[in-house]
């Protein structure tokens, strides 16, 4: 999952990068409104965290812009005046939720999961697709109840594929929300990764989770089972 | 008398009625003076007619010669009456114009006497009498005084007397009409520019407009324009502080914010030193939390501010929420009365209604209900009923007194539970509204809150 996070105090911004990093988070940062709004615009992101007290250019604005700019993915706000009139204003503006500050990491972190989730289409934040259970909060995976041991990146690949089961999701978005903008792009990685996940996930080869659609991308071929 | 109108008309009209007054006075008591006058000189020369014209009879007694006889005297009832009495021979002569009346002459009079009377006669008509007593030296029976009476009926300067003091009233009280109506009259165009100002004033309380307008005459206009820099200055004053403290709240908050995160981990373990911090840090935020937001609170309606239309804030705090509470399977109902309205600060009824439907969202199964009405027929500050139910657990009867308790203050508390609902309550009573906690029919707690509206 791909996060931009917009935050013009230099600590903070650190330690939402470093956290969420270590969340298994692929994170782009910007320490102003306009350095943020050219990354909300250009990067293929997944979500995005916008401090509303920006400098050059307001919050409230950098998320009209992208919404204007018909960006669609969910925005979670943070705000230091915890007023009603804020949080109104910036949903009104195209936000999704918001955390006041001073925040618990865990809770914009829980924020976080249930917006993508909810983007994705899931309530709960376990989510089950036949005998597979991801549960995003304890970022584990079972088999038909069976623990299931996944490196980080294999379980970041399958809780993007999940959260979006039945979308076909191309190698380039999947490489473009691993990695760091800077990263070398390997596309084999992705086949490597996918390859793995496949046998760990369904050694019999019975289940097929994974559909490989040639030329397209990828696709969670289960059925969702919660809603 | 609240009006400057009435009073100065008060001032004017009191002075103008006691000069028409005491004029009409003056004016009846000379003419009355003027009449008594003249029916004492029609007394006098009918008393000397009859005295020249009194001849003596064969009998003895005196009476005057028919032909020499005035036709009034001569007419029943004409109002003029005479009457001639000679003790010695025991006669009286009376005028035939006595016939059928009853006219009280007085009594017989002494040689040289003379007397004015005056008398009733029946059907309440009053008559001034003239008597003398005289003796005539030629009079045969010497020594006889006889008594002269002349009367004259008052009927016609009765008559008279009132057809003028009704005309006096006719003409003084028009003309009082008259100069009322016209100090009326200048008095609204003197008045105007006051009235302007007042109806400029009212538009600023009520929101309509921000200023006054100008073009105010001389007396006036220093008024209203330092009355719009009072306005212009307190919003931009009050705007300022807002500002200053939001900024206030922001660079104090992001600071702990760092502070905290630089912490994770060693939270968890209890007694640690980091523990021990992350507590006052959350102390500390709840204090700046609940401070600021006291502090920001204006607490009363800001001159030249709109009243807020408490549908369009219901509706907003509702998509808001909704957003919000996405996770969750929400409905909120509002019932909201057309054109209610919180007359008040907006920032202050976001906040409030902000706090408790967030509070009701957080805790119901799925059902929030907000209930907005208006009754006209309690104080002006609790016009506006605001009832917000949930289908929760509900609030335990011990801390429902708690919330309702004046003073209570949460500072100690863990944010997010309790500072919503203190601030909620430092805000009614600033506003000096009401607050109840029951039960709804919802299932869960129902808060009642009276704030001013319309």
């Amino acid at each position: 999952m791909r996060v931009l996070v917009v935050e013009d105090e230099a600590a903070l911004r650190d330690m939402l990068k470093a956290r969420l990093t270590e969340a298994g988070f692929t994170v782009d940062v910007a320490a102003d409104g306009e350095e943020g709004l050219f990354a909300a615009l250009e990067y293929p992101l997944d979500v995005a965290i916008i401090d509303l007290g920006l400098p050059k250019l307001a919050g409230l604005e950098v998320i009209r812009r992208l919404r204007a700019g018909r960006k669609t993915y969910p925005i979670l706000i943070l705000t230091a005046r915890d007023n009603w009139q804020d949080k109104v204003e910036g949903l009104q503006a195209g936000a999704d939720d918001y955390v006041p500050k001073p925040f618990h990491f865990e809770e914009v972190l829980a924020r976080l999961q249930a917006l993508l989730r909810r983007a994705g289409g899931w309530a709960s934040p376990e989510l089950v697709c036949g005998p597979i259970t991801l549960d995003t909060r304890a970022q584990t995976v079972k088999v038909s109840g069976e623990r299931v041991e996944l490196t980080t990146f294999e379980y970041r690949i399958l809780e993007h594929l999940m959260l979006r089961a039945g979308e076909v999701i191309s190698k380039t978005e999947l490489t473009e929300r691993l990695y760091d903008e800077d990263f070398e792009r390997d596309s084999n990685v992705i086949e490597v990764l996918i390859g793995r996940l496949r046998r760990k996930l369904d050694p019999q080869d019975e289940l097929k989770p994974i559909e490989t659609l040639r030329g397209r991308g990828y696709r969670f071929a289960l059925s969702r089972q919660s809603a | 008398m609240h009006s400057l109108s009435r009073r100065l008309l008060l001032c004017v009209s009191i002075p103008l009625f006691l000069l028409f007054g005491v004029m009409g006075f003056v004016l009846d008591l000379s003419f009355r003076e003027l009449s008594n006058r003249s029916l004492q000189q029609v007394l006098d020369s009918q008393m000397v007619q009859l005295i020249a014209a009194a001849e003596l009879q064969p009998n003895g007694s005196y009476a005057p010669a028919a032909r020499s006889l005035e036709s009034a005297l001569s007419t029943p009832g004409s109002g003029l009456y005479a009457q001639i009495r000679s003790p010695r021979v025991n006669t009286v002569w009376q005028s035939p114009s006595t016939a059928g009346e009853s006219i009280a002459f007085g009594p017989a009079l002494p040689p040289g006497a003379r007397t004015f009377s005056r008398a009733t006669e029946r059907d309440d008509d009053e008559v001034a009498v003239e008597s003398r007593g005289i003796q005539f030296s030629d009079d045969p029976a010497s020594g006889q005084t006889l008594t002269f009476s002349v009367a004259v009926s008052l009927g016609p300067y009765q008559k008279e007397l009132w057809r003028l003091r009704s005309q006096l009233l006719e003409i003084f009280g028009g003309l009082a009409l008259l100069l009322l109506g016209t100090l009326a009259l200048l008095l609204r165009w003197v008045l105007s520019p006051l009235r302007r100002l007042e109806r400029e004033i009212h538009a600023v309380e009520e929101g309509r407009t921000d200023t006054l307008g100008s073009g105010y005459p001389r007396e006036l206009s220093g008024v209203a324009t330092n009355l719009n820099a009072l306005l212009v200055g307190e919003r931009k004053r009050v705007s300022r502080y807002r500002d200053t403290l939001g900024n206030l709240a922001h660079s104090l908050k992001t600071p702990l914010s760092v502070m905290r995160s630089a912490l994770t981990g060693e939270v968890k373990t209890a007694g640690s030193p980091g523990a021990a911090l992350g507590s006052e840090i959350d102390r500390m935020s709840g204090i700046i939390e609940h401070q600021l937001k006291r502090a920001a609170a204006s607490g009363g309606a800001l001159f030249g501010q709109a009243p807020v239309d408490v549908a369009a804030v219901a509706s907003e705090l509702r998509a808001t929420l909704l957003k919000v509470y996405a996770r969750k399977d929400l409905s909120i109902e509002l019932a909201v009365e057309l054109e209610s309205q919180f007359i008040g600060d907006r920032g202050d009824f976001v906040e409030l209604l902000g706090n408790v439907l967030d509070n009701a969202c957080k805790w119901c199964k799925s059902r929030v209900r907000l209930t907005v009405s208006i009754d006209n027929y309690t104080f002006s500050r609790e016009r506006l009923k605001v009832v917000i139910e949930d289908d929760g657990p509900g609030i335990s009867e011990e801390d429902r007194r708690r919330v309702g308790q004046r003073g209570v203050r949460t500072d100690e508390n863990v944010p997010g539970h309790g500072i919503g609902l203190a601030m909620v309550q430092d805000t009614i009573e600033m506003y000096g509204g009401s607050l109840s906690i029951d039960e709804s029919p919802l299932g869960g707690a129902r808060f009642s809150i009276r704030l001013p509206g319309r």
